[in-house]
């Protein structure tokens, strides 16, 4: 229901206006919602708005889910190896 | 009051269905059954005609001009024709400045220049301010069908034909997109180019059997075209579609598919499978065709529709876009 | 950041994964909600289904703010849109659906002032422009996209833009989960939560979908594989017998949620009940404009009247949108409601589950 797209802060303009840039593209975005933003941040924006700082790594999650699976799945024959 | 809305000349399933009313009068005429670009008369004359409208007239990569002469240009060299002659005719708003026109003329003549087209008849109106959104230019493009085969169309295209692309899609509508909503994107540009010097490499070639350039309603607009027309399936595959990270950016932001996003300069071509390699080595060489891929197939499968393997590894279904591609936020 | 290659290998072995547990349980049926619409889009653009075993059910809720918005708020803001006096401000997603006697689209076909805007930073830009003309937000969207509407309403207030108003049409979710878990009609496993929402409200408002009605959810992120993820830890915990809320998002997702965007929420906004196109009336899930932002406030400045309106005859949108019949089973799918020719909300979004069946998978 909400498209939101991870933009990097690269320039901050002033307390709730910063330039974003996601991959190529850059766009002026609203920062009232995610306070204390600084360059180099990763943030979602949606509707022109950052949502949230983006932290830790893509795929964290995937890995231990890997991993509970691994306990789960006794039969090592239908568990696909990395 | 049923009214014409934007979705009616955005390409894709509107659009198809006013084209087909407005040709019910002239049934009789015998319209061809295959809607083409341009036509063939006469055996040896080549004709189209298109209108160009575009706002912001002057964009990264082009302007209004340019792109009026590249447009007709390549519904040319679609069906394989060496353009020669164009017909202008510009109309004009009231207050508009006249170096700016100039300059558009500028670069239509310059096009004109280097594939040798000569501007032979033109007409010139001006407006009251408000009546026309600036300038629209309309140009006629007349040129010479190849001599020694059919002229190109969809009525060649048969099952185990390969399906070429000849450059990144959406660079055209993703710039405008961007202009128009407020997007920077300094790397991005339109790819508005005519396609006959790139064409005129191949077209003497075997196996050549369709082309088309993906303008309104991009790649998968004429994909659908081409399975509806000839009722056979198609099958592509998304990890094969060239496409830039700019405009794959703006497509993840604004919500659009770029399969839908018009192009200026990029064609797709239906080659026999035993030339396929070889068409796509000589596009390859060329600056205009140098990101071209092979992207898949027409089958006998699925008749009538476009299907795609994901790059996810699953499977969907390519249909017309319906009306104006709107950003969506949800 | 991973590749596209390794992403892909991880899309065709979580699924290779998902169906092996499914296999050892007896390809047991399984029945999930995607409850977000930039779900059920993304399912079906990557062909995700096509993945997993018929067995496994994927059906599509009511995660897309345009289906869900009532018929009656559809026709007065194509009201507010006929008026003179004003300028409709609106995310391209309402444009083209049809309410009972037009739509925005046609509307602005009519020369009516409908502009399509990206951000509502654009809607106050164009009132400090446009000062004689009362300029309408229509505010439609869950709690990721209320906080902006909130922020804006906030900055409007302070800088004394009084011809910038809204038209509140924004719902919360949980209420609407609630009201699906706890409907005998509709019999679900679990619910795969929309991450993006869940970046504003955290995990706490959906424990009691675990707590009280035993089922097992997963909040995720819209990448092919984070779905896929999503999908295999719910179907993890159904297996388990261990039903909790998991997020498999925490990239984004805050336990608590995002608070700066809660306290704006609640600065502007108070409960309210809300019409939702087929789950009715749901009890404190919509939200209105708390009486000190009243100046703003469209319904009550433009005097919007309740427009008593029902759905088109035949439209079985609502039981889509509640799971019960999937698009393809109602009898107006394909002819006469496509996306040419919208009968129903479902149809016209482009997130909406009859659209994106119809644009990717009509030929099922």
């Amino acid at each position: 229901m909400c498209l939101a797209v991870p933009h990097k802060i690269i320039k901050m303009l002033d307390k709730n206006r910063a330039i974003a840039s996601a991959g190529p593209v850059e766009v002026e975005i609203r920062t009232d919602i995610v306070p204390d933003l600084a360059i180099g941040d990763m943030v979602l924006v949606h509707a022109g708005f950052a949502i949230e700082k983006l932290v830790g790594t893509e795929g964290e999650e995937i890995c231990t889910l890997w991993e509970e699976l691994r306990e789960v799945m006794e039969n090592e024959n239908v568990f696909p190896s990395n | 009051m049923e009214k014409l809305n934007i979705g009616h000349g955005s390409g894709g399933r509107l659009t198809s269905e006013i084209i087909f009313q407005i040709l019910q009068p002239f049934r009789k005429e015998n319209v061809s059954p295959y809607l083409e670009d341009c036509a063939i008369v006469d055996g040896n004359i080549a004709i189209t005609i298109d209108g160009y409208t575009i706002s912001p007239r002057s964009f990264p990569g082009g302007n209004i001009g340019e792109l009026a002469i590249c447009g007709s240009v390549n519904d040319l060299a679609m069906r394989g024709a060496k353009p020669n002659f164009i017909a202008m005719g510009l109309i004009a708003e009231e207050g508009l400045a006249k170096d700016e026109l100039l300059s558009y003329m500028e670069s239509a003549a310059k096009v004109c220049s280097e594939l040798s087209i000569q501007l032979v008849t033109g007409d010139t109106k001006v407006l009251p301010k408000g009546q026309v959104d600036g300038l629209y230019i309309t140009t006629c493009a007349i040129g010479t069908p190849p001599s020694n085969r059919d002229p190109l169309g969809m009525h060649l295209i048969t099952p185990g034909d390969v399906l070429i692309v000849t450059t990144e899609i959406g660079q055209h509508e993703a710039t405008i997109a961007a202009l128009r909503y407020g997007l920077s994107v300094p790397s991005l540009q339109s790819d508005c180019a005519p396609l006959w010097p790139l064409v005129e490499q191949i077209i003497e070639m075997d196996g050549i059997k369709c082309m088309r350039d993906c303008t309104r309603g991009g790649l998968g607009t004429v994909l659908c075209e081409w399975a509806e027309s000839t009722s056979l399936g198609i099958e592509i595959e998304e990890s094969k579609i060239p496409i830039s990270n700019e405009v794959s950016s703006l497509c993840d932001i604004l919500g659009f598919d770029p399969l839908y996003l018009a192009c200026e300069g990029c064609a797709i071509i239906a080659v026999a499978p035993e030339t396929s390699e070889k068409v796509l080595s000589v596009l390859k060489a060329h600056k205009l065709g140098e990101k071209a891929q092979i992207i898949g197939k027409v089958t006998e499968e699925h008749k009538g529709y476009v299907g795609m393997n994901t790059k996810a590894g699953g499977r969907r279904l390519i249909d017309m876009p319906v009306g104006e591609m709107l950003p969506r936020i949800c | 950041m991973s590749s596209p290659q390794t992403e892909e290998k991880m899309v065709l072995k979580l699924s290779q994964a998902l169906n092996a547990l499914l296999s050892k349980e007896g390809n047991k049926s399984i029945t999930i909600m995607e409850v977000c619409g930039t779900h059920t889009v993304s399912i079906f653009r990557h062909g995700i289904k096509s993945l997993l075993h018929q067995s496994f059910k994927l059906i599509s809720g009511p995660g897309c703010p345009v289906c869900v918005t009532d018929q009656s708020e559809i026709d007065a803001a194509i009201s507010i849109a006929e008026r003179e006096d004003s300028i409709v401000t609106t995310y391209g997603d309402m444009l083209k659906v049809p309410g009972s006697w037009s739509s925005l689209q046609e509307c602005r076909a009519g020369g009516k002032s409908v502009k399509v805007i990206t951000s509502v930073a654009q809607a106050l830009d164009i009132a400090r422009e446009n000062q004689d003309k009362k300029v309408v937000f229509l505010g439609v969207g869950f709690e990721t996209t209320a906080p902006a509407t909130a922020a804006a309403l906030i900055e409007a207030k302070k800088e004394k833009l009084d011809n910038f108003l809204v038209f509140c049409m924004h719902k919360t979710v949980p209420p609407a989960l609630e009201a699906l878990a706890s409907s005998e009609e509709v019999s679900l496993d679990g619910f795969l939560l929309p991450g993006h929402v869940s970046v504003i409200i955290g995990l706490e408002p959906y424990r009691f979908i675990p707590e009280k009605y035993g089922k097992a959810c997963a909040i995720a992120g819209f990448e092919p594989f984070e779905i896929m993820a999503g999908l295999l830890e719910i179907t993890k915990q159904i297996i388990k017998k261990e039903p909790t809320v998991k997020s498999m998002y925490p990239r984004a997702v805050r336990p608590e949620g995002n608070l700066t965007a809660q306290n704006l929420l609640n600065q502007v906004f108070e409960p309210c009940n809300a019409h939702w196109r087929g789950l009715g009336e749901i009890p404190l899930s919509g939200y209105r404009l708390k009486p000190e932002f009243e100046v703003h406030d469209a319904s009550v400045r433009l005097e919007i009247k309740e427009y008593a309106s029902s759905p088109p005859p035949g439209c079985r949108c609502g039981d889509v949108l509640k799971g019960l019949i999937s698009p393809i089973e109602c009898p107006l799918f394909g002819n006469p409601c496509n996306p040419m020719h919208p009968v129903g909300p479902c149809m016209v979004s482009s997130e909406g589950s009859c659209a994106a069946q119809y644009k990717y998978d009509r030929r099922r």
